[in-house]
């Protein structure tokens, strides 16, 4: 459509600009913390691909929107390597408290929403077609959002030895649940052939779940070492 | 070349809005429609009809009607004329109905407000250079003939040089493009090249050998540029003396490229009507004959039309030759020369033309041969080894023109002599014709909104935003009823649950 369009669609990413000015990170000056969670995300990415590149074979011939389980399964299998890149985020930024998490999962997603959308609503979304896609990924990146807080939280809690024993599967079994979420929820969409709206809305249901149960545990501790 | 518009509905129901390209079916097009469009709308897309043989025969009728409007008014608007496309047609859909939603009357603002926002607008796009002037404009004009064998003539007869002996002229028409680029049914020359095959054979054996020489003249594109190529071919004739001429046969349409239920008939069409005892009347009784036994139900007719000399467009092309008191005459399947059929570009039920046209060869090779050999008309000169089928017309039914590729040349100069091709070139300032280069330009559809559209899309989205902003501002007081449900829960000790801190959880 227009560039108009476009100032639509990247207005709707305003929810990152919302979290880094009213988290506090602003007042921390955690830019460029954030960035450099950002570089680790390429990084991480980058060995992702290298990985798929390398082990797993590519059926180019699937792209006719068929959900194939399998190749899901081997294609989020890989991204466990996404939870290495964020404990490495944890482990080598620097950062105090909740700052930290926010940290990480704001310049986790930021540098997603760039890399992944960017291209495609510059060159989309500005183009002479409409199409709802451009508003559908931009509402489902407010998703992603506070789908990498959440994972960033899970992490967190993962890696502390101070985690009561009783929580610690319950930790397990949300990372689980978020890492193949590829499989189990596009499936379960797929299946039910839910239309992109109603997607995104699923999404958005399973994303507020997730981040509500880490958000629980996350207080319990958070209160317990006092921060 | 880029055509943008909007087809925010369609143009029919609302001709008011000028500048607006219009995109249509052609099916449902009707002439008066062509007259609002030319002077009102911007353009006019048209989507040509899938399987042309399935049409009843009233809108065949409405077609061919429309199809001879469009070629022979000028229309100052970009017409494009699209194949049958299901994503076309559906966007053609979308906006017919969008247009009926438009029209119910009973509808309050708030609906209209609504409609005027989620109305699907297409922007079209055609890209293409315009079509600029080819200054190398040219039709070409192949002869050859059938000269019986030297050895032969000296055998049969001692009659001296083969340049006396009377000539009989087939000439046609390849027809090259009609509203679109594309070729038309060529069955004259399909007819053409199977008569030089045929009679090639016959030359070939000294017995059956004739004592006429038969030539064959084919031109591009006919009567759409008004048989400039015999028009050129008359004047600049130098070779093939056209001394002593017997007849001039032209063939026109000969077989009908869109089946309507009519007996067949065909017509022959001359300017004066042949008196007793001349070639032509000759030909006329064995034509009717041969047919009578060839098929059935068809018949044979003459027309007599004078030619109008004041008018600048001839109707037939025997007319070129008769204006220069060649004795000629054209054989038709229609009978008004004004008849759409002539310069169709729809073709249905190939199996239909392919036997129809096999039989024409049949009944004008017979004809032709017994007429040369001057044998009774009840006997069947081509039998055993130099029998017709479909063999000898198939493979000239989707010929193309000598611009484009060899087949005809390498037809006429496989079974003929003096092969000779002139091309007509338009003078340069006072041209007879003129063609447009531009090749096929692509059409681009999109789908777009109104401007309301957007605005109203930032109306929604700044809703959001504040139910955003408001829900982080909200976010403490929910952690902090969480953190002292969890402390409930917990038992644990003393936290900071004062401490206002920020986690973003909702958006």
């Amino acid at each position: 459509m227009t560039l108009y369009h476009f100032g639509n669609c990247v207005a709707l990413l305003m929810p990152y600009y919302f979290t880094y000015k009213y988290s506090g990170l602003s007042e921390y000056g955690a830019f460029w913390k954030c960035i450099q969670a950002g570089c680790i995300y390429i990084f991480t990415q980058l060995c992702k691909m290298l990985v798929l590149a390398t082990f797993f074979y590519s059926d180019t011939s699937s792209g006719n929107g068929e959900f194939n389980f399998f190749a899901e399964l081997l294609r989020c299998s890989v991204d466990v390597a996404d939870l290495l890149g964020f404990a490495l985020i944890l482990s080598r930024i620097p950062g105090k408290g909740h700052s930290k998490l926010i940290t990480a999962g704001l310049g986790w997603a930021t540098a997603e929403v760039v890399l992944s959308r960017g291209i495609m609503l510059w060159v989309g979304a500005r183009g002479t077609e409409f199409s709802w896609i451009y508003i559908q990924k931009c509402l489902e990146s407010n998703v992603m959002l506070v789908q990498h807080l959440t994972t960033a939280t899970l992490i967190w809690l993962f890696t502390r030895h101070d985690l009561s024993k009783a929580l610690k599967p319950l930790v397990s079994v949300l990372l689980a649940v978020t890492i193949f979420k590829g499989v189990w929820l596009e499936g379960l969409l797929h299946i039910l052939s839910i239309g992109p709206w109603a997607a995104i809305a699923v999404k958005a249901l399973v994303a507020s779940l997730i981040g509500f149960c880490s958000l629980h545990i996350y207080s319990g501790l958070a209160q317990q070492i006092g921060i | 070349m880029q055509v943008a518009g909007h087809l925010l509905f369609p143009w029919k129901q609302n001709p008011c809005t000028r500048g607006a390209p219009v995109g249509t079916v052609l099916l449902d097009v009707s002439v008066n429609d062509l007259n609002n469009i030319r002077q009102k709308a911007g353009g006019l897309i048209a989507m040509l009809p899938k399987d042309v043989s399935i049409l009843s025969d009233e809108i065949k009728e409405q077609v061919l009607t429309l199809e001879k409007e469009m070629l022979t008014q000028s229309i100052p608007v970009p017409v494009y004329f699209a194949p049958y496309n299901p994503n076309l047609e559906h966007i053609i859909n979308d906006i017919t109905q969008n247009s009926a939603k438009n029209n119910a009357k009973n509808e309050d603002a708030f609906a209209h407000l609504l409609m005027s926002v989620s109305a699907n607008g297409y922007h079209v796009t055609v890209d293409g250079q315009n079509g600029a002037v080819n200054k190398n404009s040219k039709i070409p004009i192949i002869q050859g003939e059938l000269v019986p064998s030297q050895f032969a003539l000296k055998h049969v007869d001692n009659a001296g040089e083969s340049t006396t002996l009377p000539l009989i002229l087939i000439t046609t028409n390849l027809k090259t493009f009609g509203i679109t680029n594309d070729y038309p049914l060529n069955a004259d020359v399909a007819v053409v090249m199977s008569l030089v095959e045929i009679f090639s054979k016959l030359h070939s054996v000294i017995s059956t050998s004739p004592k006429y020489r038969l030539a064959f003249l084919i031109s591009d594109a006919g009567l759409l540029l008004n048989f400039q190529g015999s028009k050129k071919w008359l004047e600049t004739d130098d070779n093939m003396s056209l001394q002593n001429v017997e007849f001039v046969l032209s063939l026109d349409t000969i077989t009908q490229s869109l089946a309507q239920n009519q007996p067949n008939a065909f017509y022959m069409h001359v300017s004066k009507p042949p008196k007793e005892k001349t070639p032509i009347s000759h030909f006329f009784k064995l034509l009717k004959t041969v047919t009578g036994r060839h098929s059935e139900n068809a018949t044979v007719e003459g027309i007599h039309k004078k030619i109008n000399l004041a008018e600048s467009k001839i109707s037939w092309e025997h007319e070129r030759f008769s204006m220069k008191r060649f004795p000629a005459f054209t054989l038709s399947s229609v009978k008004n020369p004004s008849s759409s059929l002539r310069t169709t570009i729809f073709k249905d039920n190939e199996a239909r033309t392919v036997a129809q046209t096999l039989t024409t060869v049949k009944i004008i090779a017979e004809t032709l041969a017994c007429y040369i050999y001057k044998i009774d008309p009840m006997s069947d000169v081509f039998e055993g080894h130099v029998v017709i089928n479909e063999n000898n017309v198939l493979p000239y039914l989707g010929i193309k023109s000598v611009l484009q590729n060899n087949d005809i040349k390498d037809g006429f100069e496989k079974y003929l002599a003096n092969v000779k091709i002139t091309y007509d070139k338009p003078d340069a300032r006072d041209p007879d014709f003129m063609f447009y280069n531009g090749i096929d330009p692509k059409l681009n559809v999109y789908r777009v909104k109104p401007a309301v559209f957007d605005l109203f899309l930032t109306l929604i989205v700044s809703l959001y935003l504040c139910s955003v902003y408001f829900a982080i501002q909200f976010f403490p007081r929910f952690y902090n009823f969480i953190a002292a449900n969890t402390k409930e829960l917990f038992c644990g000790q003393v936290g900071n649950t004062q401490n206002a801190t920020f986690k973003r959880k909702n958006n």
